[in-house]
């Protein structure tokens, strides 16, 4: 419910523009983009492959720079959030550390790049529980001690999404981290998702390709269209919160993703409500 | 004759019916350690076989059988000759390893290192570094120095690009994840680059022990020495000592297999998690 949260703006986009360069041949992935997104929010990044969706996202992340325009992520630059630790990234892979178990890939992150920052740190003892708190609470508690090959694909991307909510970042930067799933592990890692977001106070930012994930997640999904890519429609999910199993089937779920649908073919787009 | 159907079922032939997981891992194992053996038992029984039914003189090719009785009749004089030339190897093993990863992780960091590296390591390669030693035992006399050397030499250039392909090509998503929370790059270097290289390190080091023993031995036949096995062969084809000539030859091999032996078992300790590691 993005309404009763705060509503300070935690990304703030001006102008953004990015140009890859590969031998000679210039693609202009992003222009104009413009967007806020204010703290707390669930919003969806929703547009076809080749759009510039995951550019976006990294552009937010600090891990790559814009050629035109500003961003910024607490009214400061990307990098610095980067430095002090606000982001919680989930890419497309599970990008787990093969050599370490479950409990290790977990601890990891927050061992790295210490002292550098103004993050709040909580003491080790604080830290040691919610990992194994976090295990339990996405099913992995038995897999602990077990490294990545061990685990199924679903499993892998539980312990990648767990590992980025074990930084505790105000800011969740997730790239389409379901799209390798089967349709019923996918399911259920949107509520997964949904549960530990709800017990936090984070910013989402969701990258996405699927009309119904976008819809089921999000307070607000911003439709991206190429090329090159600029946000071509804003439209707010008023459905209610907490979304349980079944909400898909709800006439309000049907009329925003028609509204989506629209959007992403081109339509002016007429945000519901 | 009894019928088939009750002779099959006792059978643990491959026909028989779903084998049990303790059976299967017993195969397993048999397979394992029963098929190394099986190849030199068919590489030294064969030799034996046609050195006794061709009547080939013993001084052109001697049996296995005499050289092992040589070796075992004479443990001190290799076991002092075979200490000097692995010592050599060795030291020239870990020189060219820690070279090439201090090379190899400059290069990962630095493209400009990396592109005035490649043509050197090309360099390298190309030259026939046995032609070295003479030069080697000019610059550094009687010493162990040149067996170093060109032992060291030998291994460097798998090291080098193993190491190198190892540490570059890792996952970009996970490369992401460190970098999100803006690791340095020496984290980057510690709990994603090196131990993705691993593997490759291990695979070069198999090939490696070998020719770092090669090297030392090369490094012996050309001169400057009064010991090792590389030496002592040298000595006995000069007055025509076959049996210590084929001894020395026997012996080298023997550290050979010892030495990769000792790299593999470090290997599966240290890979489990690899995927090299799995049992099939």
């Amino acid at each position: 419910m993005g309404t009763d949260r705060a509503a300070t703006v935690e990304v703030r986009a001006r102008g953004l523009g990015k140009t890859f360069d590969s031998d000679g041949r210039r693609t202009e992935v992003l222009a104009g983009v413009d967007f806020e997104i204010e703290a707390g929010e669930f919003v969806s990044l929703l547009g076809p492959s080749g759009c510039g969706k995951s550019t976006l996202l990294r552009l937010i992340g600090g891990l790559i720079m814009p050629d035109a325009g500003e961003i910024t992520v607490a009214g400061q630059a990307p990098q610095v959030g980067r430095r002090s630790k606000r982001f919680g990234l989930v890419p497309q892979t599970p990008a787990l550390l093969p050599w370490r178990t479950v409990r290790q890939n977990l601890t990891l992150l927050p061992r790295l790049n210490r002292g550098r920052g103004d993050a709040p740190r909580g003491d080790a003892a604080r830290k040691a529980i919610d990992v194994d708190r976090l295990l339990d609470s996405v099913g992995l508690a038995d897999f602990a001690h077990a490294l990545p090959a061990e685990l199924s694909g679903g499993m892998q991307q539980r312990v990648s999404l767990a590992r980025a909510f074990a930084l505790r970042p105000p800011i969740l930067l997730m790239d389409e981290p379901f799209a390798a799933l089967d349709e019923i592990t996918r399911s259920h890692m949107r509520f997964l998702l949904l549960d530990l977001w709800v017990d936090t106070n984070a910013t989402v930012v969701f990258v996405t390709h699927s009309i119904e994930e976008a819809v089921l997640l999000s307070d607000r999904v911003m439709v991206l269209t190429n090329r090159p890519g600029h946000i071509s429609a804003d439209v707010t999910i008023d459905l209610p919160r907490p979304r349980r199993h079944g909400i898909e089937d709800d006439d309000g779920f049907h009329r925003h993703t028609a509204a989506l649908r629209a959007a992403l073919n081109g339509a002016t787009a007429t945000p519901i409500s | 004759m009894t019928g088939p159907a009750e002779n099959s079922l006792g059978s643990t032939g491959p026909a028989a019916s779903p084998r049990s997981s303790p059976e299967r891992k017993r195969q397993r194992r048999l397979s394992s350690t029963v098929a190394p053996v099986f190849g030199l038992v068919l590489l030294f029984g064969g030799w034996e076989v046609y050195v006794r039914l061709s009547g080939v003189s013993p001084l052109t090719l001697p049996p296995p059988t005499r050289i092992i009785r040589h070796l075992v009749a004479e443990p001190s004089f290799y076991v002092r000759n075979g200490w000097v030339t692995l010592s050599e190897a060795l030291i020239g093993f870990f020189m060219a390893l820690l070279t090439a990863l201090g090379l190899a992780i400059v290069m990962a960091h630095w493209r400009f290192a990396e592109r005035a590296m490649v043509p050197v390591i090309v360099l390298v390669q190309s030259t026939p570094i046995a032609v070295l030693a003479p030069v080697f035992l000019l610059w550094f006399g009687f010493s162990a120095t040149p067996k170093i050397l060109v032992a060291a030499l030998f291994a460097f250039v798998p090291f080098v690009s193993n190491a190198l392909g190892g540490m570059k090509s890792i996952d970009r998503h996970t490369l992401e994840v460190l970098r999100s929370v803006d690791a340095r790059w020496w984290e980057i270097l510690w709990h994603l680059r090196l131990p993705h290289a691993l593997p490759a390190l291990f695979a070069a080091a198999r090939v490696c022990v070998g020719l770092a023993l090669v090297g030392a031995v090369i490094g012996e036949l050309y001169g400057g020495s009064t010991r090792g096995l590389g030496y002592q062969a040298r000595i006995a084809q000069s007055r025509s000592l076959v049996d210590q000539l084929w001894g020395s030859v026997l012996a080298l091999a023997l550290i050979g297999i010892v030495l990769t032996l000792l790299v593999m078992t470090l290997e599966r300790r240290v890979l489990k998690w690899h995927t090299s590691q799995a049992p099939i």
